[in-house]
């Protein structure tokens, strides 16, 4: 219907999304439960091509006559927006797409009660408490449920739900309000999949919160990090993060050609180095990945109806590809890699990371310090920083170990470094093999205005990088 | 909104649990986006959240949806209650506020609320022909939005209100991509001067070509307007808020009535000043409220909701965020006294010096000694004897933000309104001396 009504007031091109987002949110902290949270979010979205150019309208309010205002509310912006236009906007065609798409899941976690989930966070906080010499203890978990219903005038018909779950803990060891170190598990963000329950038993807390626990408390007698250039080896928990900002951000053709100047910024990576740009040094591959199982950037078609699709960014080194749409893919004359991706039924898709994966190359963790005769190697991200080319960056992470001589030394506390994105990439000497490797999730990429949450995921396994100036 | 009051008013008896709140969000929201002189993004969108928190003892149960009708809300009252049943107690939570009414909200304008599609493609057109007098392309955002709150609870407390915004952030470029920065915020867009914005960002844009690398150094910055709130924002996130001040955090922790920036800073939260009429209530029902945050450089309090106001035996100040916010009280309306000299007669006054337009991407690099990490964007410029003379390259930040209002030399009679992410400042510009600058790799 209401792909029809906007056909009937003058669109040439017309989606509707239809989106429901089940939450839960829980968190403790010292002893107590924190917050606990259940929400509903749903509406409907519509995206048209009118008079050759974009209008959006949506809506809380999901029914009929609701469906209609939205329609044509939706072609009338569409026509104010062809006020500016230097040519009507082209699509680079896609077969039109009928399917579903379900994320893997074994138990889903709206069907566990309260009281399971605040036990299971009740577990965490009492294994950090058994370190007396942590003063603050933080646990949560996350959980969505996302149902979306798309249509396009292409013919399209796509049901997807996608379950995405979150896990994690930090301690915090203080000796003063402002002499204090802190560890997190898996990772600063926790750990997040594209899976229900069961995620929870794949992080085993049980094993590393002691470990974590000791290493915040020796981190308030540990030495500053040097000021220096020497050579790193970043933690897969860490290189997620270094991938997303200065890899997956740079790609994404809206950014490449301008649409996000004013906000977001624009990127080095420009559409005349495509198939040029020595990237990063040959060892490299960088797959964008949304088939990817568990990724929290999994799909199975993105929201122009794009079905999923594997695509090779950067390959031995060499920039290749771009995250796009269907839009931008035109304008540079290639296919979308389906990466259009829009947070909740009322913003508008924009190009969004799927799974940015770097592949696992054939390195030990062993091999990676054995190469090193001077450096460091750091895990978990603090503070992360990139100019708005995506060139210059500065990263800190929570916790660092000096490598002399080939071997893990003594700790380091505040580590922190700075780059280039080219330069850096290319030092890039030696990759984490394949039983290294993990998916990781962000489930907070802010891009665009207003600002809109993406959930994507980073493949990473720990690597090792040259020449880096350290202590900044 | 009174209708949304009349619906909290019908289904809060039919609440079990000891004390209720139901809370409404209401917005109509539109946003056109260009880039290359070009409308790229258009958007309408009509939301609303329904939030209830439900209090059993000390036992607390948030629920939330976007559903507003008699038997959603009627659901979330019981998903809420229901939660409390399985919570366990927080020791720290008192109760619920009885909150007497709010004065009128000032910030609605009927002009902006009528704002339609064609008037924001007009109003971008006007900036990209001004632009491209000059050759320049014009890249950004002009959004307007009408947003309306109802506050009711079971001990009492009934209030609602209804503010409109325009925003216009404008980036004016030529082909190099090198770009000036103008923005604006009003409640009225009858008074934003789209004019002043586009030849704000244009006579920025044209003095950009040939930047200049400068070395890593400590510098006399003169920072914009926009840089200032930059700071400020992430200042207020960090230290003007009751969490920071329970857990120790804070940078004003054990500081109140302690020297801790200069003698010519002094920065309040001020939700009525006539630039910003702020909802004037928030998110729990209490009347938002003027705070002394910092007076002649000395530390004077930071602003609270209920939960971390008991815990310092506080009143709050009305700055209460939604019941799932992560991030506790902090200041929406921050303003900073101005000094008496134009930004002109600073630039005419600085022998050598830059002159930054605002940051980007800035980060917590230490946050107990408010260090943060960022670089310069937009409009960088060497100062050498009392003038712009060369546009610079982007560099670096890596500061203390409080050791720069320690450092401020002085400061510019005219201020500007600096919206950022739902916080709105009005500040002057700002001499800075040693102030950390790193040329960018």
């Amino acid at each position: 219907m209401a792909i029809d009504k906007a056909k009937k007031a003058g669109a040439s091109y017309a989606e509707y999304r239809q989106v429901q987002i089940q939450s839960e949110y829980l968190s403790y902290a010292d002893g107590h439960p924190d917050e606990v949270t259940n929400g509903l979010d749903e509406g409907f979205g519509i995206r048209v091509i009118a008079k050759g150019s974009w209008g959006f309208c949506g809506s809380a309010e999901i029914n009929e006559d609701e469906i209609g205002r939205a329609a044509n509310k939706a072609v009338d912006i569409a026509k104010a927006s062809a006020l500016l236009q230097a040519k009507p906007v082209v699509l680079a065609p896609v077969k039109p797409s009928f399917g579903q798409y379900v994320s893997f899941i074994e138990k889903s976690p709206f069907e566990i009660s309260l009281k399971e989930k605040l036990d299971f966070l009740a577990h965490l906080d009492e294994l950090m408490s058994r370190n007396t010499g942590i003063s603050s203890r933080f646990g949560f978990l996350e959980f969505r449920r996302v149902i979306e219903n798309y249509f396009n005038s292409d013919g399209s018909a796509i049901y997807q739900m996608l379950y995405q779950s979150g896990v994690g803990v930090s301690a915090t060891a203080a000796r003063s309000h402002r002499d204090r170190a802190t560890r997190s598990y898996p990772a600063n963000e926790g750990a997040y999949e594209n899976r229900g329950y069961e995620l929870l038993q794949q992080v085993d807390f049980d094993n590393n919160i002691p470990t974590i626990c000791e290493q915040a408390v020796a981190l308030l007698d540990a030495d500053p990090c040097p000021q220096k250039v020497c050579d790193v080896v970043l933690d897969g928990s860490h290189l997620s993060l270094v991938i997303h900002e200065s890899i997956g951000h740079p790609l994404e053709l809206d950014r490449v050609l301008g649409s996000e100047r004013n906000f977001s910024g624009t990127s080095f990576a420009t559409p005349d180095k495509l198939g040029k740009l020595q990237y990063a040094s040959p060892i490299v591959n960088v797959v964008s990945d949304p088939t990817a199982r568990y990724g929290l950037g999994s799909f199975g078609y993105d929201d122009e109806g794009v079905k999923a699709q594997p695509a090779y960014l950067i390959k031995d080194g060499i920039l290749v590809n771009y995250l796009s749409s269907r839009e931008t893919a035109a304008m540079i004359g290639t296919e979308s890699t389906g990466a259009m991706r829009a947070d909740g039924w009322g913003n508008i898709p924009l190009v969004r990371m799927t799974n940015t994966n770097l592949l696992p190359g054939k390195d030990t963790f062993e091999d990676l310090v054995a190469g090193i005769d001077d450096g460091l190697y750091l895990v978990n991200s603090s503070s992360w920083s990139i100019d708005d080319n995506r060139e210059n960056f500065q990263f800190g992470c929570e916790i660092g170990w000096e490598i002399k001589g080939g071997k893990l030394g003594k700790m380091i506390k505040n580590p922190t470094y700075s780059s280039n994105t080219i330069a850096f990439w290319n030092s890039c000497d030696g990759i984490g093999n394949e039983p290294l490797w993990r998916l990781w999730g962000t489930p907070n990429c802010g891009k665009g205005q207003p600002g809109q949450n993406g959930r994507v995921g980073q493949g990473a396994a720990p690597a090792r990088f040259r020449n880096v100036r350290i202590g900044v | 909104m009174s209708h949304i009051l009349d619906l909290f008013e019908k289904i809060l008896p039919r609440s079990a649990a000891d004390q209720t709140e139901l809370l409404c969000e209401t917005e109509e929201f539109y946003l056109t986006r260009f880039a290359e002189s070009l409308i790229h993004q258009n958007i309408g969108r009509t939301d609303h959240t329904i939030w209830c928190r439900a209090v059993i003892g000390r036992k607390i149960g948030i629920a939330k949806t976007n559903v507003l009708n008699e038997e959603a809300i009627g659901k979330l009252i019981e998903t809420a209650a229901g939660i409390c049943h399985e919570q366990r107690d927080d020791p720290d939570f008192q109760s619920l506020v009885s909150s007497p009414k709010a004065p009128k909200t000032e910030g609605f304008v009927r002009a902006t609320a009528k704002y339609t599609p064609l008037d924001r493609a007009q109003a971008v057109k006007t900036m990209a022909t001004i632009a491209g007098k000059d050759k320049l392309k014009v890249s950004g955002m002009l959004q307007t939005s009408q947003t309306g709150l109802a506050v009711a609870n079971s001990l009492g407390t009934r209030q609602e209100g209804q503010v409109t915004e325009i925003r216009v952030s404008l980036s004016a470029s030529d082909d190099s991509g090198r770009a000036g920065f103008a923005q604006a915020f009003s409640r009225d867009a009858d008074n934003v001067d789209l004019t002043e914005i586009a030849h704000r960002a244009v006579a920025k844009a044209q003095r950009l070509t040939n930047p200049i690398a400068l070395e890593s150094g400590n510098y006399t910055v003169i920072l914009e307007p926009d840089a200032v709130a930059d700071f400020l924002l992430f200042l207020g996130f960090l230290g003007f808020g009751g969490k920071g001040m329970v857990s120790g955090r804070s940078f004003m922790a054990n500081k109140i009535g302690a020297k801790i920036m200069g003698d010519n800073i002094t920065i309040g939260e001020d939700p009525f000043h006539p630039a910003i009429k702020y909802m004037s209530f928030d998110y729990e029902g209490v009347p938002r409220r003027k705070v002394m945050l910092v007076e002649n450089g000395i530390a004077q309090g930071v602003v609270y909701d209920s939960y971390y106001a008991a815990q310092k035996e506080a009143q709050s100040t009305g700055n209460a965020l939604p019941p799932d916010n992560k991030f506790g009280p902090y200041p929406k309306a921050m303003v900073m006294e101005p000094g008496t000299k134009s930004l002109d007669d600073i630039i005419a006054s600085t022998e050598a010096g830059i002159l930054i337009t605002h940051f980007w991407y800035l980060n917590f690099v230490n946050p107990m000694l408010t260090t943060v990490t960022g670089t310069t964007r937009d409009g960088t410029f060497l100062i050498e004897n009392g003038k712009p003379s060369a546009p610079v390259i982007d560099m670096r930040v890596n500061q203390s933000m409080l050791e720069a209002f320690n450092n401020a030399e002085v400061l510019s009679g005219e201020r500007r309104l600096v919206p950022k992410y739902g916080v709105l400042m009005y500040v002057p510009a700002m001499k800075v001396h040693n102030f950390r600058l790193d040329k960018a790799e």
